[in-house]
């Protein structure tokens, strides 16, 4: 490992909108852990500190296996360090349920962190006691897919795979002999392996709904693949970073003003690679009309068994166990379509994230990411909403039951339901007295 | 009707069948008009009495049409007259999803429908049951209709 220059940044630097590079002090720590191993130094420094109870994290078992984990130990947090693109689980459902006490760290993919927002939404976590540390995220990949690219494509023996790492658009393989082995993601997905296919069209890269944004794109010159680019957002998340400083775990430095060009530049390239992947799934769904559309949506679900399965993982749902999807609906009804797949498409055609957790545990193997997305698209689109993005309140609950402007249409002009109405209020709130007025002297 | 029949009799062939969700306070005393008033209408609906036209889940409709509806009519009173201060937004905003929905999936726009209707409106409540029938006449059968119900 080189020598790192002694960093001139002091914890002044750290605000809200900082762009920084940043790097764990504990040489083990770099190794273990991905890009200077920054994340898993931020983790355990709040844990060590007391700025957070407990820590969220993966804990690997093999190469392609890892358990979420909710710990207040700082050794099981040093451990989960290094990189996993082959765990595509979603953190936010294993966020303890309700509003608790308890102060709560977590590492978070854009979709993990637009999870949680989400849910925090719902009233089913606290967001000002969640400590986001977001992660850049090009794409995961599903273990099975995983393994069969390598047997199939690598030649390897995934029992020998002893670690993994995606550089410029490569998957590159380590194994146990101390090798790489690099292919191009472009070409294992020309073959219909490489990342799950709602990543492919995913729309957030870097998570700035995070409270920190934390990543290897634009790290540059002696820092490369030795530091993190950490980019602060909220003043929650400069908390974590100066904790982190303070503890001595980890070091700072302000980033280059090209780290931050490339780190913004590979943004754009995987948005547009994003975009243009969009188009090629969606578009031939799209160009259905009437009875076939629902004949594709018919036969998509043709093969469901009904196991819950896709509910029971899906993160932005919060209904519990007795919910209406599964309430309402009874093996034995053949119906032309199912009820629960109604009541879900509804439930998230103004919440799915695109996240595949549905995908992934679907053992029918049903495109479920992509029918949700055939409704979530046109309210995206007609809203103007992005769920998991901002504190904004989704627009089917958007209607406002207070006035905010004396006109009781607000809410409703808001959700894009109405047009302006204020004009006609004066006349309909008068009405409306005298309503009340009247009410009151009959009873 | 048996179930199994699938070439009904001659005089029992499709005729629209619309499923009417109608608040308590302004729709249905609309209907009751309606008929007080002897305005001609349609024999098509079959009218659900609810409290608020708020009530009116989307699990309601869905399940209307799976169990063989060929529309959904849901009325309620006028924005700023509901019995409840503000349900009947609520239903707009349901609404409003539920046809996106709808329309996702492939089902005409016109097979769900929202409409306000005061108590006094009885003739307006027939205009509009004739109206709703006669476009799903047009239309014909829902395809989320199960097999041999007619």
């Amino acid at each position: 490992m080189p020598e790192r220059p002694e960093p001139k940044a002091k914890a002044g630097v750290i605000k809200v909108g900082a762009k920084l590079i940043g790097w764990a002090t504990d040489a083990k720590l770099r190794e273990k852990g991905a890009s200077g191993g920054l994340v898993t130094a931020l983790l355990a420094a709040a844990l060590k500190k007391g700025l957070v109870d407990k820590v969220l994290t993966l804990k690997k078992i093999s190469e392609f296996e890892a358990v979420p984990v909710l710990t207040s130990e700082v050794e099981e947090v040093l451990q989960s360090g290094g990189s996993m693109h082959s765990v595509p689980v979603n953190l936010a459902r294993y966020l303890p349920e309700g509003i608790g006490e308890q102060r709560i760290a977590l590492p978070a993919k854009p979709c993990d962190a637009r999870a949680v927002i989400e849910r925090a939404k719902r009233n089913a976590v606290d967001l000002e006691k969640t400590f986001l540390i977001g992660l850049n995220c090009g794409g995961s990949i599903h273990p099975e897919t995983t393994r069969k690219m390598l047997k199939t494509v690598y030649r390897l023996d995934p029992e020998e795979i002893s670690g993994e790492e995606i550089v410029k658009g490569k998957l590159i393989f380590f194994t146990k002999d101390g090798k790489e082995h690099a292919i191009s993601i472009d070409e294992l997905e020309e073959k219909g392996l490489g990342r799950r296919e709602n990543c492919r069209y995913c729309s957030v890269k870097i998570p700035i709904n995070a409270d920190l944004a934390c990543g290897n794109w634009g790290v540059t010159g002696a820092f490369a693949g030795q530091g993190t680019f950490v980019e602060v957002r909220t003043e929650k998340g400069a908390k974590l970073l100066r904790n982190a400083l303070e503890a001595g775990f980890a070091k700072v430095e302000p980033a280059e003003e090209k780290g931050i060009r490339v780190r913004e530049k590979i943004n754009r390239i995987m948005l547009k690679l994003s975009e243009k992947n969009r188009q090629e799934i969606f578009s031939p769904i799209e160009a259905k009309q009437g009875p076939e559309r629902l004949k594709y949506f018919q036969k998509a679900l043709e093969n469901c068994i009904h196991c819950g399965a896709c509910k029971a993982v899906c993160p932005v749902c919060t209904c519990g166990e007795d919910s209406k999807c599964t309430s309402y609906t009874s093996r034995e009804d053949s119906y032309k379509i199912s009820l629960f797949h109604l009541v879900r498409f509804l439930h998230l055609s103004d919440s799915c994230l695109g996240c595949g957790q549905c995908e992934d545990v679907c053992p029918a193997e049903i495109p479920l990411t992509r029918l949700y997305q055939c409704f979530a698209t046109p309210v995206r689109e007609a809203f103007d909403y992005m769920p998991g993005m901002s504190a904004q309140t989704p627009p089917y609950f958007a209607l406002k039951l207070e006035k905010e402007c004396g006109c009781q249409h607000h809410g409703l002009e808001k959700a894009g339901l109405e047009e302006s109405s204020c004009a006609k209020e004066p006349e309909r709130e008068g009405k409306r007295e005298g309503q009340r007025q009247g009410q009151g002297g009959c009873c | 009707m048996d179930p199994s029949n699938k070439n009904p009799a001659p005089g029992l062939s499709w005729e629209p069948k619309i499923v009417m969700f109608c608040c308590n306070w302004c729709s249905y005393a609309g209907a009751d008009g309606a008929g007080i008033g002897r305005f001609q209408q349609s024999p098509s609906m079959r009218i659900i009495r609810v409290m608020c036209s708020s009530r009116v889940d989307p699990v309601h409709v869905f399940n209307a049409f799976l169990e063989g509806a060929d529309a959904v009519l849901i009325t309620g009173c006028h924005l700023g007259d509901c019995h409840y201060i503000n349900g009947n937004e609520k239903t707009l905003v349901k609404f409003k999803f539920m046809q996106m929905l709808l329309k996702e999936l492939g089902l005409e726009e016109e097979r769900l429908q929202l409409n306000w209707i005061s108590a006094s409106e009885g003739e307006k409540f027939a205009s509009v049951v004739n109206e709703a029938t006669e476009k799903i006449r047009k239309l014909g059968p829902s395809p989320l209709k199960p097999e041999g119900v007619i």
